[in-house]
């Protein structure tokens, strides 16, 4: 029992991560239609860029989470305008490959610069664990989670309080109308992707902690994203943040019960079983098809 | 230039007789580079000759995924686990009978592959776009799991190791080399006969629009099944020769993304859709690969130079070599020549052809729609309605706008499935049957925007659609004799026919509206559905529209259709049935209709009325439905 709470536990801690790091995954899908495939990429960068200021400047991983979200913004917002702006209104499979390359860019640039050894950012508190009874809590995940559901909850803020925030919405609702009513398709096509690879910035400098990271990670790093936002349906924020729950525990529960190597396998199945039995994921609804061409 | 004084419409014969020279120069290439191709191994080399047999099974795979990604549009990140799947083959094989040679095993490696793309297409046969390419990745992925961690069959992570050739050394690379050639040479072949079949305008068809192509009667699962297999047998072979010439298989190497992206990078440089674009992608990319493996000891050199590939050809060149080649070949043969889009339509063409004729009974119900219900989200589309359609009738079916109406359409043409309500055609309950069997049994229909294969052209897409579907069918040519002649009718019968052979996105909206009701026609529809045949187009056109409906309508055909323009419908149908909040509110004939306090209600507005008879009178439209 008590295995299973902290099996349980542990799962929905590192799901608070997943959701952070899936929920810009969804939002650039969402408004843009692009699915992201350099997403993983950008999450390793953002633990090297994070892992670069703890062993240069000394500043702590966590700290320095406001420093990364800033950068990671600027250079969503620079891909943006100099690649995936071009490709926007044309068929999938056209956007799925730019990003693709811009992974494989970003993969052979970080390896140039950091190498292609494990790095991890080992602070004081990377071992610590807070004891309750018999559950051991890792202290870094568990200011990591609590910082994930900070920047989500703003993240969620950002999108129904601001204007910013509800000229995403109306465009990934129908972009066509938003243009219609004087949203700027193109900046805030830019700024959603700067919002979604910040933080994902904020999910990367976390990794950093928790996880050893080499660039050559990203593709299952994508893979797992991808199965979090298909289980919880493409373009939907709060079906991101239950499907990353979902797989977090899964992943944590195949590592107790099952053996070390299958939480690696927990994201293919995710994938397969949803796309097989619903398609259009926990949150996601299917809408009349013919009305906007 | 005296060409401009050429009769309109010479413009695209003359593109087709033209470039005689050029096919002689494209041929001449061929034979020098098949020549070369074939006696490579002759070069002292062993490193180019390397380079080559890899650029061949790249060539091999990326002209199988040719068939799934440049005829069917569907991309996928999986192609590399077939070449996987192929070499595993043979490699468990060899190692469980290690005396039989392992090119024994070729063509099972071929068979498995094709087996597992079959399941694999089963598997998605729902999933378009994104969630495809997401759940390739995840096969790939998937596979190289189950290869790693299988470990009675694969091995686990060590892999398997084959045995060395057991040839001659003289031989050298040769028996591996002619291989595969002649898999190239077989899958090139296998490519050029699905792209000028039955079979490969229906995967083009699923391409441009695959709902559209269900509406046509394009079985598109069945299609794209075969489509599957058919893009990975030879595949699964070059994989099983591919683990023999490397004498070892490994899960990291077999089933890295890195292979299927390799493939897709070939498929796109060479040029997606054209025959030899994914061979020309091939012997282009590998040469680039190798020398990034050797020159800087590959790693992260690679990645750059391919990830910078891919994100540069997608920006610069999304169409591939050979097709850009191909374009700037025609600019340049059709400069200063007048293309044909700025003409009035012709229609000299009065309406003789009779298409079809066939005895109609008006008491019998053709179509009947009984308390049909449809919900999107919370919102109920359709709520309730029932209607019928005589046979025989040109039935109008008009309501406000957000009222049904074209959910109707698509409840009753298949490309929805209702929630609850029963769906009669001819006799026989059709409420849950796929669209392409609606569409064998008589149902045709247009769509409000239209929705042509824009790439096709008008006379491809007019020949298109299928009246029943049958295995042998997808061999047959895809424009042949007599359904080629009849297509040109219909197209004379509505007027466009001097523009068959001009892409159909090339045309104006309204010419595509005539091109997608000959579409329709060419199936021989008992029932024809029309979505707004009248939106969006000029006076004349709607004329000539009202009067192609009338005229097909005395052979014997029934009409159903969803217009605004009140003058239009009220000239031209009977009976009417009015939709509004999902439900039909009122029905009868045109005069019942316009004094129907319901309808002026909910309608028309009770400041409706039309002045006198109105026959086919285009005026400008009263009553545009947001009263």
């Amino acid at each position: 029992m008590i295995a299973f709470l902290q099996a349980l536990i542990l799962g929905l801690l590192i799901g608070a991560v997943y959701a952070l790091m899936a929920s810009g995954l969804t939002l650039i899908f969402g408004v843009m239609r692009v699915v992201n495939l350099a997403h993983g990429a950008f999450a390793i960068l953002a633990a090297f860029l994070t892992w670069t200021l703890w062993s240069a400047l000394g500043i702590d991983p966590l700290l320095s989470i406001p420093i990364v979200v800033v950068a990671m913004f600027v250079i969503g917002w620079l891909t943006y305008q100099g690649t995936v702006r071009f490709v926007r209104g044309s068929h999938m499979s056209t956007s799925v490959l730019l990003t693709f390359g811009i992974g494989l860019l970003l993969e052979g640039i970080m390896g140039f610069i950091w190498g292609n050894r494990s790095h991890t950012a080992r602070t004081g508190y990377t071992d610590a664990s807070l004891q309750i009874g018999d559950m051991f809590l890792p202290v870094a995940q568990l200011i990591s989670a609590g910082i994930a559901v900070i920047v989500i909850v703003l993240l969620w803020l950002v999108l129904s309080r601001t204007w910013q925030g509800r000229a995403i919405r109306a465009a990934s609702v129908n972009d066509s109308a938003a243009k219609i009513v004087g949203v700027n398709a193109q900046k805030v096509s830019a700024f959603t992707f700067g919002l979604g690879i910040a933080t994902l910035g904020a999910g990367g400098a976390m990794i950093a902690v928790i996880y050893p990271f080499v660039p050559g990670q990203h593709d299952q790093w994508i893979a797992r994203l991808l199965a979090i936002v298909v289980l919880g349906g493409l373009g939907s924020l709060p079906g991101a943040v239950i499907g990353a729950l979902i797989v977090g525990v899964g992943e944590s529960m195949a590592t107790a019960y099952i053996g070390a190597a299958w939480p690696v396998a927990i994201p293919f199945l995710v994938i397969f079983i949803v796309l097989l039995v619903r398609p259009q994921g926990i949150m996601g609804t299917r809408l009349r098809e013919d009305a906007v061409a | 230039m005296s060409a401009m004084n050429q009769p309109l419409g010479q413009t695209w014969v003359q593109k087709a007789t033209g470039p005689v020279l050029w096919k002689w120069i494209g041929r001449a290439l061929l034979v020098v580079g098949a020549v070369v191709l074939v006696l490579f191994p002759l070069s002292p080399s062993m490193s180019a000759q390397n380079t080559v047999i890899l650029a061949l099974v790249f060539a091999i795979s990326a002209s199988g995924l040719n068939i799934i990604t440049g005829y069917a549009g569907y991309l996928s990140l999986g192609q590399g686990a077939f070449l996987g799947i192929g070499a595993y083959t043979g490699a468990i094989l060899s190692r469980a009978f290690p005396d039989v040679s392992p090119f024994a095993w070729v063509p099972i490696g071929g068979v498995v592959a094709a087996i597992f793309a079959v399941l694999l297409g089963l598997v998605t046969y729902r999933t378009r776009g994104a969630a495809f390419v997401i759940i390739t990745i995840a096969f790939t992925l998937l596979v190289q799991f189950i290869a790693r961690n299988w470990d009675p069959v694969t091995n686990g992570s060590t892999g398997i190791t084959l045995p060395l050739p057991d040839w001659p050394r003289e031989l050298g690379n040769w028996p591996f080399h002619l291989v595969l050639v002649a898999l190239l040479a077989a899958s090139l072949l296998m490519s050029w006969w699905i792209r000028r079949t039955k079979f490969g305008t229906g995967l083009i068809a699923i391409r441009e629009d695959e709902g559209k192509a269900g509406t046509i009667g394009i079985n598109a699962p069945v299609y794209k099944l075969l489509a599957f297999g058919l893009s990975t047998i030879f595949v699964g072979m070059a994989g099983a020769v591919y683990g023999y010439y490397l004498t070892y298989v490994d899960p990291i190497g077999m089933f890295a993304i890195m292979q299927s992206l390799l493939i897709v990078l070939a498929v796109i440089l060479g040029g997606r859709g054209s025959l030899w674009g994914p061979v020309l992608g091939a012997f282009l990319l590998i040469p680039i690969n190798d020398w990034a493996n050797t020159v800087f000891s590959g790693g992260n050199f690679r990645l750059v130079i391919l990830g910078a590939l891919l994100v540069l050809l997608i920006l610069l060149l999304p169409a591939g070599v050979l097709p850009s080649l191909e374009k700037l070949r025609d600019r340049l043969h059709t400069r200063g020549t007048v293309g044909l889009s700025g003409k009035r339509l012709d229609f000299d063409a009065a309406i003789t052809t009779a298409p079809v004729s066939r005895p109609v009974d008006p008491d019998k119900p053709l179509l009947e729609v009984r308390g049909l219900v449809k919900s999107f989200g919370a919102n109920r589309a359709v709520d309730g309605a029932t209607f019928t359609v005589p046979e025989g009738s040109i039935t109008a079916l008009i309501g406000p706008n957000g009222s049904g109406k074209t959910t109707v359409f698509n409840l009753i043409s298949g490309v929805m499935t209702p929630d609850a309500g029963e769906i009669v055609f001819d006799g026989k309950p059709i409420g849950r049957t796929a669209p392409w069997t609606r569409a064998h049994h008589g149902i045709g229909r247009t769509f409000q925007i239209t929705r042509l294969f824009k790439e096709m052209t008008v006379l491809e897409n007019v020949v298109a659609p299928l009246r029943d579907f049958e295995f042998r069918q997808l061999g047959s040519g895809a424009v042949s004799g007599a359904e080629a002649k009849r297509a040109e009718e219909l197209l004379h019968f509505v007027g466009v026919a001097e523009y068959k052979d001009v892409p159909a996105h090339a045309l104006s909206y309204g010419q595509q509206k005539l091109v997608e009701l000959a579409q329709v026609l060419i199936l021989e529809p008992k029932l024809i559905m029309l979505d707004e045949p009248a939106g969006g187009i000029n006076p004349t056109l709607i004329e000539r529209m009202g009067e192609l409906i009338r005229e097909l309508n005395r052979q014997g055909t029934t009409f159903l259709l969803v217009e605004h323009n009140m003058p239009f419908v009220l000239g031209l149908c009977d009976p009417i049935r009015v939709l509004a909040r999902g439900a039909v509110i009122a029905e009868g004939s045109p005069d019942a209709i316009q004094k129907d306090p319901l309808v002026l209600d909910a309608y028309l507005g009770d400041d409706f009325m039309l002045e006198g008879e109105s026959k086919t009178q285009s005026v400008p439209t009263l009553g545009e439905g947001e009263r």
